[in-house]
């Protein structure tokens, strides 16, 4: 057991650390919240409001009632966004098992090459890709949307997928093949409930990415009725509305907020994914 | 036993029932088509228009330049300067996010277990969209209204007002700032997770020897950690090179070019230039500046675990 002596500097300079964290990680979440419920002449005042004096839900309303349809972009984003989590799991799920349990030629090949994607910058690709979607007829689709998205999705959920196989014991489909089942059969009844959690965090990082994407949107999808929010969020907030703070600050927290909820309710799943394969290796 | 066939009797069982090349290609085949389709093809036609003159404004005129566009980036001032900016930006953030990312690691570990919760709390920030981030930290920079210059005025930090976002050394302080309330959640996982993985009697051997926290510190917490260090490192310094929304939506990549990164640059001209051809020979010296580094992260990762 460790029994330090118990020393005040030490314990206040952690507290201060802690407070100062706080301050620092939520001080701007709370400041785009309370701008949002404040009017535009509020926002403007020389000492600015700490909390809003006179909340008001006015630039909530006109996100959807305004000019610019956000309430479309948000539901482009959910549509999306959920597309690329369904694509993105069931892709990853076999690509991740068949290379964890599978041996075949250039095996390590293709995990190199699906590590590598990863590092590409997004926006060398665009303009070709905005070339190959025009011939495809691609543009200002979901579906077009949903493969860009699932693209970067996979080569991270591949490796998250392959390192929860990895951990399940072989025997275990071993016994369930030798009773008879077929390979797949075996992976699907036997494998597949033991790697939930990593399933579920390629989910989530799927959706986080989708979710936050600009680029794609903003280059595959001219058509202002398909943009998904953040590139709506440049058409609403970057023009001649550059000083609507109060909307801009609805608009931003209800951008977050989908993501903020559902970081919060799978924390868990997302974190062990994350650092599992970064400590076990 | 040689390798290849050791496996096929381990346990005294066969492995690999039905394994034929076909299942394994089955289950792979469509990530393989998705990635291809959106990531390499669109690459390779990049080095091919990279050999191009080639504008969308002008389709009529599209001709084979050869080295053009590569000479061309020799005699570009902007291309430097956005290399310059992009080295700025990126050691400033992934440096200052790494030391706040283990501090607040070592302080949060410091809590009683059943605070730990407290953890996933900080951790939000960096799940906030890019696009909120840049505008968020937009609005409190701003000269008028902006909060920051509120606070550091009250606190008799400066005399005046600063435009934070119109001038040049200022503007990439903001977008440093923004980038590393971003991040340091990040690293302060990744450190977190490497604090478990201390043994538990190493810690306690140093403290029978009469290790000081400081010196445990030094000798034993950090010494452990080195690995999750260089590889959430190097894996930072790959995204931050790619970073787009965040310089995008709160300067634009301005004032004139004091915040535009090589991905910004490269965007511009793209789409604000249409010049196809340039852009794509300087994503190529791009691409091939993260391949080098992207394979000193392979390195790392395969050395340390």
């Amino acid at each position: 057991m460790i029994n330090r002596r118990f020393s005040i500097i030490w314990y206040g300079a952690v507290g201060a650390v802690l407070l100062g964290s706080a301050l620092w990680s939520f001080f701007p979440m709370y400041w785009m919240l309370s701008t949002s419920l404040k009017e535009n002449l509020d926002v403007f005042k020389l000492v600015p409001e700490l909390v809003p004096l006179n909340p008001t839900l006015d630039n909530y309303i006109k996100l959807v009632f305004g000019a610019n349809p956000i309430y479309r972009y948000f539901l482009n984003s959910v549509i999306t966004s959920l597309g690329t989590v369904v694509i993105s799991i069931t892709l990853a799920t076999f690509a991740g098992y068949a290379l964890s349990r599978l041996r075949f030629r250039f095996r390590k090949s293709i995990m190199m090459g699906v590590l590598i994607t990863q590092m590409f910058p997004l926006v060398v690709l665009l303009a070709p890709l905005y070339l190959m979607y025009v011939k495809a007829h691609l543009l200002n689709t979901y579906s077009g949307l949903m493969i860009a998205f699932t693209s970067f999705a996979i080569p991270f959920g591949i490796w998250m997928v392959k390192g929860f196989v990895d951990s399940v014991p072989v025997e275990i489909e071993e016994a369930a093949m030798v009773d008879g089942c077929s390979r797949l059969q075996a992976m699907y009844k036997v494998v597949l409930p033991l790697i939930i959690p990593g399933i579920v965090a390629t989910g989530v990082f799927a959706f986080l990415d989708a979710w936050n994407n600009l680029l794609f949107p903003l280059i595959l999808v001219n058509d202002i009725s398909m943009k998904t929010l953040p590139p709506g969020m440049i058409l609403a907030f970057g023009g001649e509305f550059k000083h609507d703070w109060g909307g801009m600050m609805a608009a931003s927290t209800i951008v977050s907020l989908p993501v903020v909820a559902v970081f919060v309710l799978l924390q868990r799943y997302l974190v062990e994914g994350l650092t599992g394969g970064a400590v076990k290796g | 036993m040689p390798k290849k066939i050791s496996h096929l009797f381990s346990g005294g069982r066969r492995r690999d029932v039905d394994d034929s090349p076909k299942t394994a290609a089955l289950l792979i085949a469509p990530s393989i088509i998705v990635v291809a389709l959106v990531i390499l093809y669109p690459l390779l036609n990049s080095v091919y228009l990279s050999f191009l003159k080639y504008k969308l404004t002008e389709p009529g005129n599209i001709a084979f330049a050869l080295f053009d566009n590569y000479k061309r980036m020799l005699h570009d001032t902007t291309f430097f300067i956005a290399f310059k900016n992009t080295v700025v930006f990126t050691s400033f953030t992934v440096v200052i996010s790494l030391v706040l990312g283990l501090v607040m690691a070592l302080a949060i570990d410091q809590l009683p277990k059943r605070f730990s919760g407290l953890r996933g709390v900080f951790l939000v920030p960096w799940v906030i969209p890019g696009i909120v981030v840049g505008y968020l930290f937009m609005y409190m920079f701003d000269v008028e209204v902006g909060i920051v210059n509120y606070i550091l005025k009250n606190a008799g930090l400066i005399q005046s007002y600063l435009p934070w976002l119109m001038r040049n050394d200022l503007a990439m302080i903001a977008i440093i700032v923004a980038h590393i309330w971003n991040q340091t959640p990040f690293y302060m996982l990744m450190f977190t997770a490497g604090l478990k993985s201390i043994p538990e009697d190493v810690k306690e051997a140093a403290y029978v020897e009469g290790a000081s926290r400081w010196q445990e510190f030094w000798h034993v917490t950090l010494p452990y950690l080195k690995g999750i260090l260089v590889i959430s490192s190097l894996l930072m310094v790959i995204r931050n090179f790619n970073n787009f929304p965040i310089i995008f939506t709160m300067t634009g990549g301005g004032p004139v070019y004091a915040t535009t990164t090589s991905v910004v640059y490269i965007y511009k001209l793209a789409f604000e230039q249409f010049n196809i051809g340039y852009a794509s020979a300087v994503g190529i010296v791009w691409v091939l500046v993260l391949l080098a580094i992207s394979l000193l992260y392979i390195k790392a990762t395969q050395k340390d675990f």
